[in-house]
């Protein structure tokens, strides 16, 4: 047989292509069909595996995926048994026993034990607000044998099951005993969970595209899906994360079906897809969030109480709501300290809400503390569309009343660093910054960082207010929820008093994803893909 | 040769030196601090000091300094703050895509500008002249992003032809491979069409005056021969120093294009990590960015010398 040069070409770049091709053959037989595969473009990149560690919601998103909780919240914010099979507590209130259930083994194969799970709220509780007040109350935590153990209390806490069921950052996850014995303030190298889903660390670029792959093992509860909590059934037997950096690009990916689920999906963007029959835009957290107005209350002009109060005054919600949101189905006013459509929304002392914006007597109240004329320093956060807005009409406004203002812009990096400036404004401190939080979280007075009033050890403003942190202990210790509403109604009494902080309005933010993916559960802080089935 | 080459690499060691001590001195004297990213919205005071603690970052930069050259000095790029993986491996994971959306880009833009910048110059004043001249004003006006959504728009969204974003692997396959790379090559390969096609286009006109060439046209040389073998040739010096420099432009180019394609390269690496202050990350990039452009303008300068026997005298 005579084999010409152009054949010998011909065949060289055919054998080239197949062997180029053969392990994309290979991988195409082992990878899920794509109605078994979710691709979804979260609010960032997975740049941290821990979720202890990092309050970042992508990192709970993953945790959601992998690990499993003692106890969730379900539709309606109740915490429901997950992981413990049977719970008890004593009549004195000081002693927990928790059971765990059948079948919960680690994604190696090997079982789920209670010293695992006393090793996780160790870790877990060093690093969260809530669980901080557990561990000041905690006397012992002790594994009784493989299936249980004790949580003795030294005085009653009331919040010991909600603190353990809550979905906000950091989540109580558990996780096997090597990695929950890893320093709080260091990150676990470990990818094993007992979740319904198998991180792959195989198919995984990190900075580019996260996998995950059904847990075949996973023994869900009987309890239909409802929130975290009921029956974590995986109908899918993949879900991808995809990195996509670019807004514009997601959405177009989204059109045409390259991606499946686009958590932030920009509301000037909603009319493009408005009439796709193709995409379906949900609320899937309810609560949303909450502007945040933070001010510096170690040094002048918000160490004196009338310049706080004239914030609550000079704030307009609705234009900073407007700036950001659009659309006023998104977004609403809310003069409520704990969030509004919370368990805690009250409307104890609001009668500034009621009369808000009222300038004039913002710029009474601002004279009155003695301002002195020195420019108000406020950090603007460029690269957050949110926050970027709420500087930029906060400076308007005060300038409006005879203020002077020093717009402080770098990107984000730069104001989280400056933030932590407890020195005045010139020595590189502040005077406000602005961010957003969960309106679940706000709710909860103990868990929620912002709330803390003990001075230099609080979060960023350093509020000091006694009868606040006597409050919050209450708040604590109270025995039921009708108690902890009650006294909720106290601390926003006193809160709207002593202006600690201030708020800029409520909203929520849609998702948008592919018509044929269903079954998505509605959940504050987290993204469960559970439950989820695409046809 | 060797010798001259030789003499070159030496050149780029105080070179790289400068590079190092200037990027150093720039991330660490910009603001922001590592420590308060990973520490998170919900950090104390006390918290981001035992991360700065940890990451050594309370130390004076001088220390931090000579810690990081001693381990540049030995190979080693250090480890990222964040996922805690070696700068050298997240870079080597993420080198694939950017070499091939570079290489693409420039393969393809170099072939076009140059036949289009010699027919220009060799018809110059004529309508093909004019056409090439248009497209340079506008392939320097229009900015990378606004080129590439409008390609993603015709061509992925509209006529549904190409994906829109991603990036796979060419062991996955020569068609997929291309396929995810026509429109990011496109985009990010206007500017740099532009550029070369208008240099060419004035090389060649030099050279077309000469009167080497009016002495060949006359001997009956033909067209081709005359524009590639005689013009070109001896046009290309100018036009090899453009494109070399031009590589400078796409390595800038490709940090927009990869956010744009998410094509999971080094630019979108080091956007990444100048955004969470990663040092680490963005002192190793930089200092290989560098070492790539010091080694094009190293090739260029020995292409001269191939091209410009001149030179070599």
């Amino acid at each position: 047989m005579e084999i010409s040069r152009r054949n010998l070409v011909q065949s060289a770049i055919a054998a080239g292509t197949l062997a180029a091709g053969a392990p994309a053959i290979a991988r195409a037989q082992s990878a899920p069909p794509a109605n078994r595969t979710i691709r979804a473009v979260m609010q960032g990149d997975l740049r941290s595996f821990d979720p202890i560690w990092t309050t970042a919601n992508i990192t709970a998103y993953h945790g959601a995926l992998i690990y499993d909780m003692l106890f969730s919240i379900d539709a309606d914010f109740k915490p429901q048994p997950q992981m413990v099979d049977t719970w008890t507590v004593s009549d004195d209130k000081l002693t927990y026993t928790f059971v765990l259930r059948d079948g919960l083994a680690w994604h190696d194969g090997t079982k789920v034990t209670a010293s695992d799970c006393v090793a996780s709220i160790k870790r877990w509780a060093a690093r969260d607000g809530g669980g901080q007040a557990l561990l000041a109350r905690t006397k012992s935590m002790t594994a009784k044998d493989d299936k249980t153990f004790v949580i003795a209390l030294s005085a009653p806490f009331g919040l010991v099951i909600d603190v353990l069921a809550k979905p906000s950052t950091p989540v109580c996850f558990m996780m096997p005993l090597k990695d929950a014995e890893t320093d709080p303030n260091q990150q676990i190298t470990g990818r094993t969970g007992s979740g319904p889903f198998i991180f792959n660390v195989a198919e995984t670029k990190p900075g580019n595209r996260y996998v995950y792959d059904r847990n075949p093992h996973y023994v869900p509860r009987k309890e239909p899906a409802s929130g975290m909590a009921g029956g974590k059934i995986a109908k899918v037997d993949r879900v991808i994360f995809e990195n996509l950096a670019d807004d514009q690009t997601a959405l177009a990916a989204l059109q045409t079906g390259e991606i499946d689920f686009f958590e932030v999906i920009p509301i000037d963007f909603l009319p493009q897809v408005k009439d796709d029959p193709d995409i379906t835009v949900e609320i899937l957290n309810k609560t949303g969030n909450v502007g945040f107005l933070g001010m510096n209350n170690l040094h002048a002009p918000f160490d004196k109480l009338k310049a706080r109060q004239a914030m609550l005054y000079l704030v307009n919600q609705t234009d900073f709501l407007k700036a950001s949101f659009g659309d006023p189905k998104y977004y609403r006013t809310c003069g409520s300290y704990f969030g509004c459509g919370t368990d805690m929304e009250n409307d104890a002392n609001t009668a500034w809400f009621k009369a808000a914006p009222d300038k004039a007597m913002a710029k009474k109240l601002f004279m009155e503390s003695g301002y002195d004329g020195r420019p108000v320093v406020i950090l603007q956060p460029t690269n957050f569309a949110f926050m970027n807005n709420a500087a930029t009409i906060l400076g308007q406004e005060l300038t409006d009343i005879g203020v002077k203002v020093d717009l402080a812009a770098s990107d984000w990096g730069g104001v989280i660093t400056r933030r932590a400036v407890q020195a005045p404004d010139d020595q590189g401190g502040w005077d406000i910054f602005t961010t957003f939080s969960s309106g679940y979280s706000v709710a909860n007075p103990v868990g929620y960082i912002g709330d803390a009033t003990n001075g230099k050890s609080a979060w960023f403003g350093w509020p000091t207010d006694a009868l606040n942190e006597k409050l919050r202990d209450e708040w604590a210790t109270a025995p039921t929820l009708a108690d902890r509403k009650a006294v909720a109604r106290k601390i926003q009494e006193n809160a709207w008093n002593v202006v600690p902080h201030a708020f800029l309005g409520q909203w929520v933010a849609p998702v948008a994803h592919r018509s044929n993916v269903k079954g998505w559960l509605a959940v504050p802080e987290v993204i469960p893909f559970w439950n989820v089935s695409k046809a | 040769m060797i010798g001259f080459i030789a003499r070159r690499l030496l050149a780029t060691v105080p070179v790289m030196v400068v590079i190092g001590l200037f990027v150093f001195l720039l991330l660490h004297l910009a603001p922001g601090d590592p420590a308060a990213i990973i520490a998170g919205d919900n950090a104390t005071p006390a918290s981001i000091l035992a991360i700065r603690h940890q990451l050594g970052l309370d130390q004076s930069i001088l220390v931090q300094f000579l810690r990081w050259s001693w381990r540049v000095l030995q190979g080693d790029l250090g480890i990222s703050i964040f996922s805690q993986t070696p700068v050298a491996t997240l870079i080597g994971q993420r080198l694939g895509p950017t070499v091939s959306l570079t290489l693409t880009t420039a393969v393809f833009s170099v072939s076009i500008a140059l036949c289009v910048g010699v027919l220009a110059g060799w018809r110059s004043g004529g309508v093909l002249d004019r056409m090439v001249m248009a497209f340079a004003a506008l392939g320097f006006s229009v900015p990378v992003f606004v080129v590439g959504y409008g390609l993603i728009y015709l061509f992925a969204i509209d006529l549904r032809w190409l994906p829109v974003q991603g990036y796979v692997s060419l062991q996955r396959g020569l068609w997929p491979w291309f396929q995810h790379l026509i429109l990011p090559s496109l985009a990010l390969g206007l500017a740099y069409i532009a550029l070369i096609a208008r240099i060419t286009r004035t090389a060649m006109l030099d050279v077309l005056s000469e009167d080497y060439i009016r002495t060949a046209t006359a001997k009956g040389v033909a067209a081709t021969p005359m524009l590639l073998h005689h013009a070109l040739r001896n046009a290309a010096v100018p036009i090899v120093t453009v494109i070399g420099l031009g590589v400078a432009l796409l390595i800038g180019g490709v940090v927009i294009t990869e956010t744009v394609f998410n094509i999971p390269g080094v630019g979108r690496l080091v956007v990444d990590a100048i955004n969470q202050r990663d040092y680490p990350i963005v002192q190793g990039i930089i200092l290989v960015f560098s070492g790539v452009y010091v080694l094009i303008n190293l090739a260029v300068d020995i292409s001269y010398l191939i091209l410009d026997p001149r030179i070599r005298g």
